[in-house]
């Protein structure tokens, strides 16, 4: 158990005295995990919505594959996005392999399925008589949603948090299409795969804390915006 | 203006709704009255423009209205419903809601708030949030914020339910104040046919769907025994003799108006005579006339009378009364 004491002193001397690598791999992890959870939100949101609300031919089966896809296995998704962004692959043009948007495009493939299915299932959960109510004092249809959305505020602040806590938390993906290079698409996971494989516990340790942080601080900021909004 | 056609509305294949012509006029109002199930809500809810019938037409003003509702056409109408919902916020956000959605101007809108919350008397009321409202403030706040906007048409489901009676009262007399100050068509559903006669222009009853040609007060679902002509038929404790040739499951509907009302049982040729004491009475909105509801060994009946039989027959709740109807008066749906 000794390493795991070396571990946490050496984490404790890294993060305070500002190592750059650590900081840097910080940072890169927060910028691809936020954009991945806007982008994946974004889109997700609203077809969360869609489901939850329209009836249309074919809805049960949308929501079958949006289930399914949450279990999706992120080392399979890696490995098609490699194909695809691969130098012969169609999307290969955009020259994105071993790039940080690579990873984001990974994280958001992962991550919309978990905003649509969660949000779906959260719009299902208002009261459907907000949704008739709004469309009987005349809302249009954006009014109409922000309405429902409105409603379903904590449960959607909880999609927020389970997209970002996947895009955060991601590795098979973003090792497979990042590449893992240092400097440039070295994310927290990877960085701590890394380390822990060449037996720099301290660094892995040390990059396994900053990520535990950045998940308690957005959990924190997202709890505390939900706290300003009353009944 | 706003009216079905031909409508047949269906949930799960089940016809719920059969209306060849449902009309509300321009102005007045109009209530539906029913047993639960009848199909109250539903009719409520085309006529909001929130479901399209599975078959017929909605028509506003004549023309046919689309499967997608333009918004326009949708701000013309609105209904509160039997449970209404108030959005999280304060019942002054509530009240301002549709009036924002329709783009008014601030101060355009909080005169019109101020106008509403007076007749309804919601001021002590404005700041509170939906948890802090009984079931009978949210739903006096519901009929506010669809008065509020000041639609063509206004849809009521049973606005008063959760309401007491000093409360209902209220309810319908700011209803009637702004239909005074402004022309506009209300539509009620309603099982408290006290109301339904006293502030309504206009009664329809909906049974199993359908328009049915008597109001629900001596509907009784039955079983009609085998065989043709004349049958017994029990209804909780009494026995109602009809003139029939159906059998099997069906309902009988007898009209108020073909009820004979007396003290004492009549030497007559009515096959139905029933005794019991007189549980309430209802003035018809023109004051011509009455209905008195009597109870007949745990069988309510109703019964129109003029209001001078009623004042000559001395009939006051509590009084001994025998009604009487022929077996043919008894319509077999």
């Amino acid at each position: 158990m000794d390493f795991l004491g070396e571990g946490f002193r050496r984490a404790w001397v890294l993060l305070s005295l500002g190592d750059s690598e650590v900081y840097g791999i910080a940072a890169l992890t927060l910028k691809v995990a936020a954009l991945a959870t806007i982008i994946s939100c974004a889109a997700g949101l609203p077809l969360g919505y869609f489901l939850a609300t329209r009836r249309f031919w074919g809805r049960r089966a949308a929501l079958t594959v949006v289930n399914t896809a949450l279990a999706f296995p992120t080392v399979v998704v890696g490995l098609l996005l490699y194909g695809l962004l691969s130098r012969q692959g169609p999307l290969g043009g955009l020259g994105w392999l071993y790039t940080w948007q690579a990873i984001v495009l990974g994280d958001v493939i992962l991550a919309l399925p978990i905003a649509a299915a969660l949000s779906a299932a959260a719009i299902q959960g208002v009261d459907a008589r907000i949704r008739r109510t709004a469309e009987t004092l005349g809302a249009g249809r954006w009014r109409t949603a922000w309405t429902v959305a409105r409603e379903a505020r904590f449960a959607l602040a909880a999609v927020l948090t389970a997209a970002f806590g996947q895009c955060v938390a991601e590795i098979g993906a973003a090792m497979i299409v990042g590449g893992n290079i240092r400097g440039s698409t070295r994310t927290l996971t990877t960085a701590v795969a890394l380390y822990t494989s060449q037996g720099d516990f301290g660094l892995a340790l040390a990059l396994g804390l900053v990520l535990v942080l950045l998940a308690l601080v957005i959990n924190v900021v997202l709890q505390v915006l939900q706290g300003r909004g009353h009944a | 203006m706003l009216e079905l056609r031909d409508v047949r509305h269906r949930y799960a294949g089940r016809v719920v709704l059969d209306l060849p012509h449902f009309a509300l006029p321009r102005t007045g109002m109009v209530a539906v009255v029913g047993h639960n199930g009848a199909g109250k809500s539903t009719l409520l809810r085309l006529l909001a423009l929130l479901e399209a019938p599975t078959e017929g037409t909605v028509r506003l003003d004549g023309a046919v209205v689309p499967h997608r509702v333009p918004t326009t056409l949708r701000r013309r109408v609105t209904l509160v419903e039997q449970r209404p919902m108030l959005f999280r916020g304060s019942v002054r956000e509530n009240l301002v809601y549709g009036l924002q959605v329709r783009g008014m101007r601030r101060t355009a809108m909080n005169g019109i708030i101020a106008e509403t919350v007076e007749r309804l008397g919601l001021a002590p009321l404005l700041e509170r949030r939906r948890h802090e409202l009984s079931e009978g403030e949210i739903q006096r706040v519901a009929v506010a914020r669809a008065l509020a906007l000041r639609t063509d048409v206004l849809l009521l489901d049973e606005p008063a339910s959760s309401a007491d009676r000093a409360a209902a009262g209220a309810l319908y007399r700011a209803l009637a104040a702004e239909r005074v100050a402004r022309p506009f068509a209300v539509c009620i559903a309603s099982h408290q046919l006290e109301d339904a006669y006293r502030w309504a222009d206009d009664i329809r009853a909906l049974a199993d769907g359908r328009l049915s040609p008597v109001t629900p007060e001596n509907l009784f679902r039955v079983e009609l025994p085998p065989g043709e002509g004349l049958k017994s038929v029990r209804v909780g404790t009494i026995d109602i003799v009809v003139m029939t040739d159906r059998v099997g499951s069906a309902v009988l509907a007898v009209p108020a108006t073909d009820m004979f009302v007396s003290r004492e049982p009549l030497a007559s040729s009515a096959r139905n005579v029933f005794s019991g004491r007189v549980t309430g009475m209802a003035i018809e909105q023109r004051g011509a006339g009455v209905h008195v509801r009597a109870d007949m060994g745990g069988v309510e009946l109703v019964a129109a009378v003029t209001a001078q039989a009623a004042r000559e027959l001395a009939l006051a709740p509590g009084s001994a009364v025998v009604f009487s109807f022929k077996a043919t008066a008894v319509q077999v749906f």
